[in-house]
């Protein structure tokens, strides 16, 4: 238990990871306000980057930093394309509420 | 709560005066072969006496950023107030890029905390305040089997992951600074005494994740996806715009035909 608490390795960081990517998962099933959905991607974005970065550091590789770089950019893009599909929806429908957003469904 | 942040705040600071304390570990013999993770695999059961408690102000940074990280997150899922929940990211992301700096990623943590805690959070709560309204019932799966299940599934997700990843064994020789990168620039013409021309790679060392490192990687071998990935950018701006931009009739917003917007360009 000590060793775990001292000893930290690249086997935490993915451990971390993998933890913030449940709670962003968990966070996209159980919520029902759009925001709230995509700020849960954006921890899921943040974990994967966190696993990519711990490899690239594992193996010593500067082409996962790269990798990370452009996740981030694309992560930034899918925030400003998805805020502006949810003011969107709002201007209509005067709520973002996922379960009432069932029209395509249909 | 603001206890919780003060007291993540000392934390943070005890870690990162307690991480100088350290000396810096140069183990010259070894730094040859710590290139490969397999070797650094290979080696961290050995090292682990050597190195038994010399990591503990490391240790401490990392699980206080562990704790910010995590317990943000919770925060973003959990709460009926959106800023709030937008101020939980905000502690995350920032969590997200100590975690970076901990990992000698120096570049990407400052761009972690350019995009994410200033771009995205700026975004978010831009649009959190154009709407404005508060949540009638906040959680998707009312009724008691729904939530155990889910959680049941998040619990399982997690061990199962975290049994996948553990197999990396911990070490705290992991964590001391990686040995430089050579970066290959490209070829240089040298003229000898004898006027012979020669073709010489050109090479530079950079620390790993500096900028320098990332730059010349970025611009060498990654120039068509930095570029693409400015067409990316410029097209979700545009998008953006298109989408989020008022339409003439208001009231009605569901008549699609309408495709005039209000304010033509003339």
């Amino acid at each position: 238990m000590n060793s775990i608490l001292l000893d930290v390795g690249f086997g935490h960081f993915l451990v971390l990871a993998a933890v913030l990517f449940a709670i962003g998962v968990a966070g996209v099933l159980l919520r029902r306000n759009a925001l709230i959905v995509m700020m849960s991607i954006e921890i899921m974005l943040n974990a994967a980057n966190i696993t990519i970065v711990t490899f690239a550091r594992m193996h010593h590789d500067l082409n996962g930093l790269s990798f990370a770089l452009i996740v981030i950019a694309v992560a930034a893009a899918e925030v400003a394309v998805g805020l502006a599909i949810l003011v969107a929806v709002f201007r209509g429908r005067r709520h973002v509420d996922l379960d009432r957003l069932n029209t395509l469904k249909y | 709560m603001r206890f919780l942040i003060v007291l993540a705040l000392l934390l943070s600071f005890g870690g990162v005066a307690m991480a100088e304390e350290i000396p810096p570990k140069r183990d010259t013999a070894n730094s040859a072969t710590d290139d490969t993770g397999a070797a650094l695999v290979a080696k961290a059961p050995k090292d682990r006496d050597r190195t038994e408690g010399k990591g503990g102000g490391l240790a401490l940074l990392f699980w206080a950023c562990a704790l910010g990280a995590v317990g943000g997150s919770i925060f973003v899922i959990t709460r009926r107030n959106m800023i709030a929940a937008v101020m939980g990211m905000v502690g995350t992301f920032i969590a997200v890029a100590a975690i970076y700096m901990l990992l000698y990623a120096h570049f990407l943590a400052v761009i972690q905390m350019l995009v994410y805690a200033g771009a995205i959070m700026v975004l978010f709560v831009f649009v959190i305040m154009v709407l404005n309204r508060p949540e009638d019932e906040p959680w998707a799966l009312v009724g008691i089997p729904g939530k155990v299940l889910a959680g049941l599934a998040m619990l399982y997700l997690t061990v199962r992951l975290g049994q996948t990843v553990w197999s990396v064994r911990p070490g705290a020789e992991q964590l001391a600074a990686p040995a430089p990168v050579t970066v290959t620039l490209g070829f240089e013409i040298h003229k000898d005494e004898a006027g012979n021309l020669s073709r010489v790679q050109e090479t530079e060392s950079y620390g790993w994740g500096s900028t320098g490192a990332m730059g010349k990687s970025l611009f060498h071998e990654y120039l068509f996806p930095f570029e693409a990935i400015s067409i990316l950018l410029l097209a979700a701006v545009v998008g953006a715009i298109a989408v989020a931009r008022p339409w003439k009739d208001e009231d009605s917003p569901d008549d699609l035909n309408d495709d005039v917007p209000t304010e033509v360009v003339s």
